[in-house]
């Protein structure tokens, strides 16, 4: 209601007016200000990493590794920000559908790579459903989508856990006693996925001095990659990125905007969940009632890192994001010890570094957004005025 | 919607459905034990256990047995393949053998007999379900778990619990 | 649409479009739990005793809603920030040495400063982020937690009774409040039955405190300022055309909601008998905001009415559903529903068609 309303009408001829005015130097400022965050992460990493005296092939394995399991995960945000409904904070909704998932694959002893093929299949009506449910209400609140997102996780957080912790093994079958809770109904607090831990991460796996790389898990991030950008030029997504432009003149042009929102927000969630069977599969188990409630954060803060902001987001950004977060987030802690001598600090200083982050740029998104607005505004005053003077 | 889109999306659907069936199917994981221990009395007969197993299962050499040994794999699918390699008494040379067999779908957990099985004795003789231990009873765990934002320490009023809230880090 | 229009003319629609669908079923059901405590043998008397209670340690929290409401900035998410100022003042005063009655006095007094300082930053950011602010304020509260969380380990705090046992560096991430300001309202003007049988303990003097501060708030809410502030928060651009200074008044509105805030963790504490430090304070947003909205508040209107039925019910629903409940069907279900209840409240609201938004 109250972002896309009034916003870009003079927007964007305001930005190509800009790009043709701009010498050198405050091109570079531009440039710097865009990509503040990134510069600030490679400085903090710059410090950090020399202090926690990690080695390089322990560092490079752990990036790598990191980088085969997150990125699914983080590419699923793209669709949504594309089509302007900011960051999906929804997207831990597809999270939960996937372990759903995989309690059930667990249970039947589906192991291996058919087991996360059966999960990630599995997984896509439950988060088709839920992305659907998420779609509607973010249509019913729009300009406070992410608000919305945020608080959907919670809510399904709380439909999850009556679901897995009540209805499984009492209504839903459960057979196997091992993954249930002793009492007799409900999933034990951890579910263990021994048999198909790392089993994408080792098919095919190479290793190179000591650093393993799951090339199975790159070639499926490459899919989805060459999916994306195919997609961008699809008429759906094309009549995405419309909408995110202006719902109103997307409208007026013919686009069922409420349908395009929705099939965004359907498509970032089915991918969330297979963004979970990756991560969680690499992992080898996962807390039931916790695996989800971090990871939407944490996806979001690394695309941000990544020089993402709320309404532009690039696969560059992806895989940026996640070696510089993920560099922080390994020698952090390490190097907090090594600074203050305390191991609490470094591992408080990370979390507080992936909250800032998001705080900063949903600051700065907001500020221009509303910088846009009345600019917008003032050059619509300035076009009336000179209409009238003239006439 | 027009007709020619209903097929494609019906036909996409049975696929998709047909790939999870497969996948139910291919991927059912069992834990198969192998006993070398000696069938007693099966119809009057007795089977005696070898001096010595080696099995080998995808190319993977998984137990060395000698009587009254259990040995253990895990297969994924139910077409099971192993290559034993069977010391019958002592002092014989070893002989190797293919062995290649249809695992039941339903059983998580089983145990072949291999005197029995090797003898060529049907399946019931050297086929069983394996039933882990009931497992010792443990404590309750306490499995509710807020949304990070809840009331934890204060509604329980139980200060022995989990006083440090949400671990953020994760 | 026809059938809305039909059911908007039968009484049961009107009791639903004035008082809300989510707050009729919470209603309903808490009618149904107090009918069913004595049946599944639980004492009454202690039930009410225990939602009195809790009611006086949440309701000032939830009156620090009320400002930002008004203003219209929305739910203020970021009351991790007053309740931030709330416990340095609280610790800063147990540090100073105050004890007894005279710490909860100091504690409070301590904490204005942080309050108005955190609040006026926090203002300021909010009035350049106007139409955005409840994502922002959200994330405000969590980096501003975790920064805290450095700090309570950073600040050289001395009193033996609250640092880390061991090493003596840091703060613990809880300690007790027996020597210094818990109860010190609850046990003024006592009530209690329990020598006449009856299992009532009413915390007057925390029900007072209560009810000054939500006259103190009606009244300012009444004065020129209060109802420029309403002004603000219905229709900005009237506010605005009028010669109201809107970024003032939501200034203002953010510093009081954030003191607020401030002394309702006091409040909170003083009942609940202990302090919580470094993640505990994110744990006291959901409930105030839930309580709020469930009281009938929408994004943008709140009245002090709002606040009390609504932390009657909450806290009544999450006090009476693990005892009755757990009666009931033997399983403790009260904890999903209390996330599945404040949750899906602020879903509710938030999907709600506000008017004078901008």
């Amino acid at each position: 209601m109250s972002s896309n309303k009034n916003t870009p009408l003079g927007q964007r001829n305001l930005e190509s007016m800009h790009n043709y005015a701009t010498p050198l130097g405050r091109r570079i400022l531009e440039l710097v200000r865009n990509y503040a965050v990134p510069i600030m992460f490679i400085i903090i990493c710059a410090v950090c990493i020399p202090l926690s005296g990690f080695s390089t092939s322990y560092l490079l394995n752990e990036i790598i590794t990191r980088m085969g399991r997150n990125i699914f995960l983080i590419l699923s945000l793209l669709i949504p920000i594309m089509s302007g409904m900011g960051l999906n904070f929804g997207m831990t909704l597809g999270a939960m559908a996937g372990q759903i998932a995989l309690i059930f694959v667990t249970d039947w002893q589906i192991w291996g790579i058919p087991g996360v093929v059966l999960a990630m299949i599995l997984s896509v009506p439950l988060s088709a459903l839920l992305g659907l449910m998420c779609g509607k209400l973010m249509n019913m609140a729009k300009g406070r989508e992410m608000i919305l997102g945020y608080m959907m996780n919670y809510f399904v957080g709380g439909l999850y856990q009556l679901v897995v912790l009540y209805f499984m093994a009492s209504i839903i079958p459960i057979k196997h006693a091992s993954i249930r809770l002793p009492r007799g109904f409900g999933i034990r607090t951890t579910v263990n996925l021994t048999n198909m831990r790392q089993c994408l991460d080792n098919e095919l796996a190479i290793f190179y001095n000591g650093v393993k790389i799951p090339v199975l898990n790159f070639i499926i991030i490459a899919v989805l990659c060459l999916f994306i950008v195919w997609f961008r030029r699809t008429k759906l997504g094309q009549d995405m990125r419309a909408v995110g432009q202006d719902m109103d003149v997307a409208q007026a042009a013919g686009i069922n905007v409420d349908r395009t929102r929705i099939i965004s927000i359907i498509i970032s969630t089915v991918f969330a969940g297979f963004g979970q069977i990756i991560y969680l599969q690499n992992i080898g188990n996962f807390p039931t009632y916790t695996a989800h409630s971090q990871i939407g954060m944490f996806c979001i803060a690394a695309l941000l890192v990544g020089g993402a902001s709320v309404e532009k987001a690039s696969i560059g950004n992806v895989f940026l994001g996640v070696i510089l977060f993920h560099t922080m987030f390994i020698v952090a802690p390490k190097a907090g010890v090594a600074i203050t001598g305390d191991a609490m600090i470094g591992e408080y200083f990370r979390v507080f570094v992936s909250y800032g982050v998001i705080t900063m740029a949903l600051i700065m998104y907001e500020i221009k957004k509303r910088r846009a607005r009345s600019q917008g505004g003032e050059l619509l005053a300035l076009a009336q005025k000179e209409g009238g003077a003239a006439s | 919607m027009n007709k020619k889109g209903l097929v494609i999306r019906l036909t996409a659907l049975a696929v998709v459905i047909a790939i999870a069936a497969t996948m139910m199917v291919i991927g059912r994981g069992h834990t198969i034990y192998f006993d070398n221990k000696t069938v007693e009395n099966y119809q009057g007969n007795e089977y005696k256990a070898f001096e010595r197993v080696v099995v080998t299962v995808k190319d993977e050499e998984v137990a060395k047995l000698g009587k009254r040994e259990r040995g253990m794999a895990t297969w994924i699918g139910q077409n099971f393949k192993m290559i034993l390699e069977i010391t019958e008494k002592k002092g014989d040379e070893p002989r190797i053998e293919e062995i290649e067999l249809t695992l039941p779908y339903n059983m998580d957990g089983i145990i072949i007999n291999l005197p029995a099985y090797l003898a060529g004795l049907p399946e019931e003789a050297w086929l069983s379900e394996f039933i882990p231990a009931p497992e010792p009873e443990e404590d309750e765990e306490d499995p509710t778990i807020g949304d990070g934002l809840g009331l934890e320490g204060d509604l329980t009023g139980d200060l022995g619990g989990d006083l440090g809230g949400e671990d953020l880090g994760a | 649409m026809s059938k809305s229009e039909q059911l908007q003319q039968t009484r049961f629609g009107q009791l639903v479009n004035t008082y809300g669908l989510p707050r009729l079923i919470i209603t309903g059901f808490l009618i149904f739990l107090f009918i069913m405590a004595p049946i599944t043998g639980s004492d009454l008397a202690t039930q009410i005793t225990n939602v009195i209670n809790r009611f006086s340690w949440n309701a000032v929290l939830v009156l620090a809603m009320v400002p930002m409401i008004h203003s219209g900035c929305g739910l203020n998410f970021g009351i991790p920030l007053g309740v931030l100022s709330g416990l340095l003042g609280g610790t800063l005063a147990i540090e100073m040495g105050f004890t007894g009655p005279m710490s909860f006095v100091m504690a409070i007094v301590v904490s204005t400063p942080f309050a108005i300082l955190f609040g006026g930053g926090y203002g300021a950011l909010l009035n350049r982020i106007k139409g955005g602010e409840m994502m922002v304020a959200t994330y405000v509260g969590f980096s501003s937690v975790s920064f805290m969380c450095i700090m309570w380990l950073m600040i050289p705090y001395k009193n033996p009774s609250i640092v880390m046992a061991y090493t003596g560096v840091g703060l613990r991430s809880m300690f007790a409040l027996d020597s210094f300001y818990a109860n010190v309202l609850s046990k003024l003007f006592e009530i209690d039955l329990n020598p006449w049988g009856i299992n009532l303990v009413i915390p007057t003097g925390s029900l007072l405190f209560f009810a000054l501060l939500a006259f103190l708030m009606w009244a300012f809410l009444h004065t020129k300022t209060g109802t420029a502030m309403t002004a603000v928060g219905s229709n900005p651009t009237f506010a605005k055309a009028s010669g109201i200074n809107v970024d003032r008044i939501r200034l203002l509105s953010v510093i009081l909601s954030t003191w607020l805030g401030a002394i309702g963790i006091i409040v909170y504490q003083q009942g609940f008998g202990f302090v919580q430090l470094y993640t505990a304070p994110q744990n006291m947003t959901m409930p105030a905001v839930a309580a709020v909205l469930i009281g009938g508040a929408s994004v943008n209107k709140a009245s002090i009415s709002n606040v009390i039925i609504g932390t009657l019910l909450f806290q009544g629903l999450v006090t009476m559903t693990p005892t009755v409940i757990t009666a009931l069907i033997h399983t403790d279900v009260s904890e999903v529903i209390r996330i599945i209840v404040s949750n899906g409240m602020v879903v509710y609201a938030l999907t709600r068609k506000t008017e004078g938004l901008k």
